[in-house]
């Protein structure tokens, strides 16, 4: 009985001490983590809407429950004191597992400016490529009043994007997500 | 034995990777690129270094009963502190090695080595011990995933090979060629060690 109590105290005074080292590293990083994770948002915001003065997350005001589940948050991008623009955190699910991207929209001209896909687990050599420029790129300027669609085959213009060769699942869960933005776009803005 | 052999043990004839077969799931995940394998080598041998120093200065403290949840919590400690100093100052191999650094924790050639060998020597061993099996195991890594890479996507540490990156063969960073890669140079260090046996 008495040994157990040791035992015990050993184990709670090993523990004890792993958590105050655990703690003050933490207290040293997590500064760190919290302000590198700032600004890569405030980098990818943007790529996918550039020349913005200031960005503000409005999910609370645009996000219900009638919204599309792949809608994770809603930016607005203002230039000059006005809404100009409009990015969307999206989470459609790929072929691995969720999709974390963003997406961005012009009020003016009603187009999607550009599209960034920040962390996914999609298959590597296959539907790991689409955050790569060739896949991405073709979303630009993309019309907003219609949804858009997947296609393997030239010619994809208009509303058409052409799918990653052998990655057709990857292309259409980005597809998929930049439409749920689309859609509350034109519904909203 | 000198603290040298203790050293070059680990890279040779006790390598964890390919003599002792140890810690071979992250070892089969992580290798689809180069960078990957030094930077978990890299944050391997720190754990194991750290995990080393303290288990053999404690030896005598740790009472026999609960060593292993003592070993265990130390471990994940350090595996927990060298999680948070990269997102912190290495983010972007953070990103890539993603999950596989906490499961160091249950990298078994850390407890192994816990066990079999921190535990009954002193620092200055276990320290050469943890620098040799470290090293080991960071260059079995960068053998089976420069293999990997170079075949599989025609490129070294990113760097493109020019006529190879048209015709590589996507299997091998895929999952299964995992296997095939460790298999073969496993294979091929049998016939190697064999030989050496016959002659």
């Amino acid at each position: 009985m008495r040994s157990i109590v040791k035992l015990g105290i050993f184990l709670l005074i090993v523990a004890g001490f792993a958590g105050f080292a655990i703690s003050y590293v933490n207290g040293i990083t997590d500064p760190i983590i919290d302000n590198q994770m700032e600004q890569n948002k405030l980098a990818s915001f943007a790529e996918v809407y550039p020349g913005a003065d200031d960005v503000k997350d409005e999910s609370s005001a645009y996000i219900d429950q009638t919204t599309d589940p792949l809608i994770t948050s809603v930016n607005i991008a203002y230039k000059d004191g006005s809404p100009a623009g409009v990015i969307y955190s999206i989470t459609p699910n790929g072929y691995g597992g969720k999709i974390e991207m963003l997406a961005g929209f012009d009020i003016e001209t009603k187009k999607v400016t550009a599209i960034k896909i920040l962390a996914h687990t999609e298959t590597p050599g296959l539907g790991a490529k689409a955050p790569e420029s060739f896949f991405v790129d073709r979303f630009k300027d993309k019309d907003t009043t219609v949804p858009l669609e997947v296609v393997k085959q030239e010619p994809a213009d208009g509303n058409k994007i052409l799918a990653i060769t052998a990655s057709t699942i990857t292309s259409k869960a980005v597809v998929s997500g930049v439409n749920a933005a689309r859609e509350h776009f034109a519904n909203n803005f | 034995m000198g603290l040298g052999k203790e050293f070059t043990k680990g890279i040779v004839a006790e390598n964890p990777l390919f003599r002792l077969l140890l810690g071979m799931c992250p070892s089969l995940a992580i290798t689809t690129s180069v960078a990957n394998a030094l930077g978990m080598g890299m944050a391997f041998t720190a754990v194991l270094l750290a995990s080393n120093i303290v288990i053999s200065a404690l030896r005598k403290v740790i009472p026999d009963s609960v060593r292993i949840p003592s070993y265990i919590v130390i471990i994940a400690t350090f595996v927990t502190m060298i999680e948070m100093l990269m997102h912190a100052f290495a983010p972007a191999l953070f990103k890539s090695l993603g999950i596989f650094i906490p499961l160091i924790v249950v990298n078994c050639i850390i407890l192994g080595r816990a066990e079999a060998f921190a535990n009954k020597n002193s620092v200055a061993p276990s320290i050469m011990d943890a620098l040799g099996m470290g090293v080991g195991f960071t260059l079995a890594l960068v053998v089976v995933s420069t293999f990997r890479e170079v075949l599989g996507t025609g490129a070294f540490l990113g760097h493109s090979l020019g006529n190879l990156s048209a015709n590589s063969a996507l299997i091998f960073i895929l999952p299964p060629g995992a296997f095939i890669t460790l298999g073969c140079v496993l294979g091929f260090l049998n016939m190697l060690q064999n030989r050496r046996k016959a002659s």
